[in-house]
């Protein structure tokens, strides 16, 4: 019954993530082309001979082409920073979510969900139209003086990460909300009961007991966030550089799909990698518990 | 005699309208073991949290060791809880929860593990210092939470039903383990219960709570023998109330006119009250004799047996009196075998020595 329950999930990994995985992993093997498909087969099979092609110059491509190192140096780089930016302004919004009547907290979650009823597209081009030159926000900060000229928010990494804070930011606060609204009231008496100041108690219970949200909301930002395409290329400008839309430029732009491919495992590589590793110290840390 | 430890004085608590506790008086000695017995809802547990410090009292002032405590909040307070859930943070270990209180008063590492120690050996949990909560047993648990609690040596230990978690053999054992711990470490105990068994057993003094009023503080046998309202007579304990009026009150004797017994019940001492006056006569079970014939005693009433129930150590009879009242006697067990037991069905006497009512307000 157990393995019965667990096969549609299987099938479905295995049917939208496993094959276009391999179709992928193959490509990137192959040798381009310029043909259609635009690339050659892997394997040939001639007069009872087969032969099989492993083109690994793709991945080496990759590997002396500095601008693939720096776009996923500065991809991750920018999504370890919106995820802090979004953890640190999601966790007091979570917090205070948990911590409000009980009438009143769906209320407050569905605000936060509220925004996915427009079409993402949309509200990105909504914040173009607020951060330019001459758009409301430097028309506010002009009439009250706050500055004598536009600043440039529009096409630099600060409009980045404030368009993946605000797209990712429910990502955060509902695993948060879920975690913080467990924490029992006891505990934290029990810790003003033992002596504890509120940022004791907040530093030494809260804090690690919401851990768990606070991994699942940071996987849920920056993972989407590495491979973000749409964002950069919106409100980006030409000096940001991500994997997403070098993906995008090799794929549709230099129609080599075999380096796009190997592009695409390489960065499966570089987001797994650090998961597998937090997993493996966690297990650790439980069995040493 | 020292002043005692803990005064509360007028306290009243409000939750919007309603009135959780109401114009409590209140003294707790020092060193003492006392007991705040009520059923849910009754106000014992507010009154335990204000003394903890996390409900302010809406009116009213609590001092403690002669320090005024309003707006002391729980953190800076020299008072410690052991919570009814236990409240063990999950992810630190036996020995990590018990040292918490002492490294918040910026103990040292070794003075903490010194005390740690000490605490841990006091409740027999030494070789479990290294488990986490989730790993130990519910005995195991409360024992943690009762160490941690006293960890910092506080000079007043709150206990909000501290075994109610417990079943029933661990928790026997476990109530006279807390009077000797209580009685080594000389804490002053404040313990929260609705379980009147286990009040009687712990406490050195109780407090009976009924809708937000202390309505009634003494020893177990002061409450028990000498309840001073009908609710008190009724909680603890089982008890045979009649209605009656106050028929004849003298010096040496009063009578009380109760149709219910069947006869006047005689009282060989004066009773509080005029005569005319309804009042109740709260009546023991185990103050009632039994018997095919008449007996000696003073007092008595007549009627058939309905049930008899065998509860090992005694056995409860329940008796329609000829006046319709229903009554329950209970006998000790003292013999193993019984050649004429008392049947179901069969005409008794029951008889009670005057003393042994209590007369109480209607």
């Amino acid at each position: 019954m157990r393995r019965l329950a667990s096969l549609p999930p299987l099938l479905w990994l295995g049917l939208f993530f496993l094959v276009p995985f391999l179709v992928v992993a193959k490509i990137s093997l192959s040798e381009p082309a310029i043909a259609q498909p635009p690339y050659l087969p892997l394997w040939d099979w001639a007069d009872g001979v087969l032969s099989v092609t492993l083109d690994f110059g793709n991945y080496l491509f990759l590997a002396t082409d500095p601008l693939y190192l720096a776009s996923y140096l500065s991809s991750v780089k920018i999504a370890a920073i919106s995820t802090l930016l979004t953890l640190a302004l999601g966790y007091p919004m979570a917090y205070a979510i948990a911590r409000a009547p009980a009438g009143r907290r769906n209320l407050l979650l569905m605000l936060v969900i509220l925004p996915f009823w427009t079409s993402f597209l949309l509200r990105v081009y909504a914040w173009i139209g607020l951060l330019k030159a001459n758009g409301p926000i430097n028309g506010f900060l002009l009439a009250t003086g706050l500055i004598d000229q536009p600043i440039v928010i529009l096409q630099t990494d600060w409009a980045v990460y404030l368009g993946i804070v605000y797209t990712y930011l429910p990502f955060m606060i509902l695993p948060l909300y879920a975690t913080l609204s467990r924490l029992e009231r006891d505990l934290l008496e029990a810790a003003a009961d033992l002596g504890a100041r509120p940022a004791a108690t907040f530093l030494t219970v809260t804090l690690p007991l919401s851990m768990p949200g606070i991994v699942a909301g940071s996987m849920l930002v920056f993972i989407p966030a590495v491979g973000e395409y749409v964002i950069p290329a919106l409100l980006g400008g030409p000096d940001t550089l991500m994997i997403g839309s070098v993906l995008w430029n090799e794929f549709f732009l230099n129609r080599d799909w075999p380096v796009a491919s190997a592009v695409a495992i390489v960065m499966i590589a570089v987001l797994a990698l650090p998961i597998a590793l937090l997993r493996r110290i966690q297990a650790r840390e439980e069995e040493e518990a | 005699m020292s002043a005692p430890l803990v005064r509360v004085e007028g306290v009243s608590k409000s939750f919007g309208t309603f009135r959780a506790v109401e114009a409590v008086d209140l003294e707790i000695r020092r060193g003492e073991l006392f007991c705040l017995l009520g059923g849910s809802g009754c106000g014992k547990s507010t009154l335990l949290r204000m003394l903890a410090g996390f409900e302010r009292p809406s009116s009213g002032r609590i001092t403690i060791d002669g320090q005024d405590m309003t707006g002391v909040p729980p953190h800076a307070r020299d008072v410690n809880m052991m919570f009814q859930s236990y409240a063990l943070f999950p992810h630190m270990s036996v020995a990590r929860n018990v040292g918490y209180g002492l490294r918040r008063a910026g103990a040292s590492r070794a003075e903490t593990a010194a005390r740690v120690d000490e605490m841990l050996a006091l409740v027999q949990m030494t070789h479990l210092a290294g488990r986490r909560p989730d790993q130990l047993s519910g005995g195991q648990r409360q024992r943690v939470a009762l160490a941690r609690a006293l960890a910092r040596g506080p000079k007043l230990l709150l206990l909000d039903e501290p075994l109610g978690a417990l079943d029933r053999k661990l928790r026997e054992e476990t109530q006279l383990e807390l009077k000797k711990i209580q009685a080594r470490t000389g804490v002053t105990f404040v313990v929260v219960t609705h379980d009147q068994d286990e009040a009687m057993t712990l406490g050195d003094r109780l407090g009976v709570m009924d809708a937000g009023r202390i309505v009634q503080i003494g020893t177990p046998r002061e409450v028990y023998e000498f309840p001073q309202t009908r609710f008190v007579a009724d909680f603890i304990g089982t008890v045979n109330l009649f209605q009656g009026r106050i028929a004849e009150d003298a010096d040496s004797h009063a009578e009380i006119d109760c149709p219910e017994a069947g006869e006047r019940i005689r009282i060989p001492h004066a009773v509080t009250g005029t005569v005319g006056q309804a009042v109740s006569v709260a009546l023991r079970p185990e103050k009632i004799s039994i018997g095919r014939a008449a007996g000696t005693a003073p007092n008595r009433m007549q009627g058939r047996v309905g049930d008899v129930v065998y509860h090992g150590g005694a056995t409860v009879f329940h008796v329609d009196l000829d006046t319709g009242k229903r009554v329950r006697v209970s006998r000790a067990n003292s013999a193993r075998t019984e050649a004429e037991a008392i049947g179901a069905g069969e005409r008794v006497v029951l008889g009670f020595a005057g003393e042994a009512a209590v007369v109480l307000p209607a």
